[in-house]
């Protein structure tokens, strides 16, 4: 039988595609890779298609190149001015170096984290213990110097893992917790107690300052109305009795008769209602019961 | 498949299928054998002629089968983006076209394990909620333990909180909800675990605001100030670790003080309550005594007014009384003002309550006083001159 042309196409594929599984591996993005050659670093591999000899020759080793969430113990720390404080960090690593990762961690990353958590306790107690309490935490901008311990920490385990040439990087480094002691936790709470008890005194006094104060201002401007109400008052009676004065010209034609008729009207009104008199016999009508001067005969 | 009604399409015997025709003849017997018995070489022939003939045919439809699978291959290149995504294409692992996003929409790539379709959900909203500044709570966000008794400590492990700029210590928890940015190959392809990084950079950034903030600030006085300042620190972390983010807002704050000092922070609160009330009432008192003021004034000055304009017409009054006068008095003075007298004395008199005459002490002459009494609530008028005389 003749060889059919689509079945040696098809067949020479296949092939084709045997010989490329088999020599041909692909990093993804997110990963690095070492090949090795017969148990011997040769080259690493980024992303991307590469050539190798299949097994046993060459073996491939893939990491994840991704950076890498790590978080510290909770650990206490002595800060500069003697001081406990709780600290917690987070890590952004990732491989720097697959070859170095490879051969000195066996491509572990727990492995890897664990040397990492060993270079974070150093940074605690050669970064940490540099810095008094109040670099940690104040409400003056000026004295906290929070940024400045992360990125001192970053800088010191950085220059570890190149000290150490342990094939690592870190991206980046933040304080996760801040935390004291639980005795000290503690002692706190006594002075917020007392702090809060002070505050209550002082709010109260607030109180009773600011209260007193409204009230007292109330009784001054009521005060103040109630003299500038009469001095309006004492005014509008002056400006009558100026205007009534005026009238008082007509009383000079006859002093006598003004001053008879006034006397006349005063009495009147003043002794309208029942009251009692104590007179004397001279008085107008009575004195007509006067009898030893005026004749007898007269009454 | 074996088609015995075509036995003249004589095949060679001695092509390579003849191999295969010769191990199949003994079933092909044994199924033809009720037959008449046809020579032995004719038989031969029309048995591995059916056989090449079912052969044949398999392989077509293995061929029609593999085309298929070969199309469906392709096919299943197309992929879908949803709208509320986007996606990438990893060609061999790398992203092809410098990492080109592909919109929302139907799309091809080479089936696995040459592409790879990354989807990113740029649209979709992440939650994360702050992990250091609570105590340790159930699903339902009820406290796991019971309440801490007073001048119990804190266990730095077990019970979250943070540190505030003035050294107290509160309970602080917020959830964050943020998107990823575009082109955000950076948030799914280069950090191993991107969630918790965004959540760790978000539990510092309120552990560095409570840091700036006193412990007062930040439950009462300034939140608004603290929130800003927590969203600020987040957003510099996020372009600092390059987590290819973008914040949303950060909701859900809830700040308690210390629950072993729940009873001195809720004297605090009473205690402002008082001074507010304490306040409120003194202006309420201030409200009083201005309007009683204003009011009092307004009628002082009324009544001035009404006293002046009576005194006014009053003189005026006067005045009249005296003008009418004057020509009677001109006339006889002493006359007029007899006269006078005793129409008001008359007048007098007769509304007088008691009227007691004390005279003078003459010599010899015993003191007489004279009452007249009228006790009568509604008085009559009684004459006087003749009571007086009784009492004499």
């Amino acid at each position: 039988m003749k060889r059919n042309p689509v079945t040696i196409f098809i067949g020479g594929f296949l092939l084709l595609i045997f010989i490329l599984l088999l020599f041909l591996f692909q990093v993804r993005t997110t990963e690095v890779a070492v090949v090795t050659t017969f148990g011997k670093v040769s080259h690493t591999a980024e992303a991307g298609p590469h050539f190798r000899w299949p097994w046993p020759v060459q073996s491939v080793h893939k990491f994840d190149h991704r950076i890498h969430s790590f978080e510290s113990k909770f650990e206490q720390v002595l800060t500069a001015d003697g001081n406990s404080l709780l600290v917690a960090v987070y890590v952004g690593w990732k491989i720097n170096d697959p070859t170095v990762f490879l051969t000195r961690f066996n491509g572990d990353v727990e492995k890897a984290q664990a040397s990492l958590e060993g270079l974070i306790r150093n940074a605690y107690s050669g970064v940490v213990g540099n810095h008094p309490f109040g670099h940690f935490i104040s409400t003056d901008a000026k004295e906290l110097k929070f940024v400045e311990i992360e990125a001192e920490m970053q800088t010191r385990i950085q220059a570890d893992c190149r000290a150490l040439t342990n094939g690592l990087n870190i991206a980046f480094l933040g304080i996760k917790r801040l935390g004291l002691p639980e005795s000290v936790t503690k002692l706190v709470f006594e002075r917020m107690q007392s702090e809060r008890e002070v505050k209550v005194s002082q709010i109260q006094g607030e109180g009773t300052t600011q209260s007193s104060g409204i009230r007292t201002r109330a009784d001054y401007e009521s005060s103040k109305l109630l003299a500038e109400a009469d001095a309006q008052a004492t005014r509008v009676l002056g400006e009558g009795e100026k205007e009534a004065a005026r009238s008082f010209e007509v009383f000079k034609q006859e002093p006598e008769l003004a001053i008879f008729l006034l006397k006349l009207k005063a009495l009147d009104q003043f002794l309208q209602s029942r009251s009692t008199l104590i007179l004397d016999e001279n008085t107008a009508p009575l004195d007509l019961f006067k009898s030893p001067k005026a004749p007898a005969p007269a009454k | 498949m074996s088609d015995p009604h075509h036995p003249h399409l004589h095949p060679h015997p001695h092509s390579d299928e003849e191999h295969a025709a010769d191990s199949a003849r003994g079933a092909l017997k044994s199924g033809d054998s009720g037959s008449p018995t046809p020579p032995d070489e004719s038989f031969e022939d029309a048995g591995s002629q059916a056989l090449a003939d079912a052969l044949r045919s398999s392989f077509a439809i293995v061929k029609v089968l593999m085309g298929v699978l070969v199309v469906v291959f392709l096919l299943s290149g197309f992929f879908k983006v949803e709208p509320q995504e986007k996606a990438v294409i990893l060609r061999f692992g790398r992203p092809v076209d410098n990492a080109r996003l592909l919109e929302p929409g139907a799309h091809w790539a080479f089936p696995p394990p040459i592409d790879e379709v990354v989807r990113i959900p740029i649209g979709q909203i992440h939650t994360v909620n702050s992990s250091v500044g609570w105590f340790p709570v159930n699903a339902l966000g009820e406290p796991l333990e019971a309440e801490p008794l007073p001048g119990q400590g804190l266990a730095p492990v077990r019970d979250g909180y943070l540190l505030s700029g003035d050294g107290n210590i509160l309970h602080l928890v917020a959830t964050l909800r943020y998107r990823i940015a575009e082109p955000g190959l950076r948030y799914l392809l280069d950090f191993a675990n991107a969630s918790n990084l965004v959540m760790n950079a978000f539990n510092n950034a309120l552990l560095y605001a409570a840091a700036r903030y006193s412990v007062d600030d930040i439950l009462t006085r300034d939140q608004a100030g603290f929130r800003e300042m927590a969203r600020a620190r987040l957003q510099e972390l996020i372009e600092r670790h390059d987590l290819g983010i973008m914040v949303d807002q950060i909701d859900n704050l809830r700040v308690l003080p210390p629950r072993q000092l729940k009873f001195a922070f809720d004297q605090v609160l009473e205690a402002e309550v008082r001074r507010s009330k304490e306040i409120n009432d003194a202006k309420t008192y201030e409200n009083q005594t201005l309007s009683q003021a204003r009011a009092e004034a307004e009628a002082r000055k009324n009544t001035a007014a009404t006293e002046r304009t009576r005194l006014v017409e009053f003189v005026a009054a006067e005045v009249e009384r005296f003008t009418n006068n004057l020509p009677a008095f001109h006339t006889n003075p002493e006359l007029f003002q007899q006269q006078r007298k005793a129409e008001v004395f008359a007048n007098v008199f007769a509304n007088a309550k008691e009227t007691v005459v004390a005279p003078q002490r003459g010599p010899g002459s015993s003191r007489t006083i004279l009452l007249q009494i009228d006790r009568d609530p509604p008085k009559p008028k009684a004459p006087e001159a003749p009571k007086a005389a009784d009492h004499h």
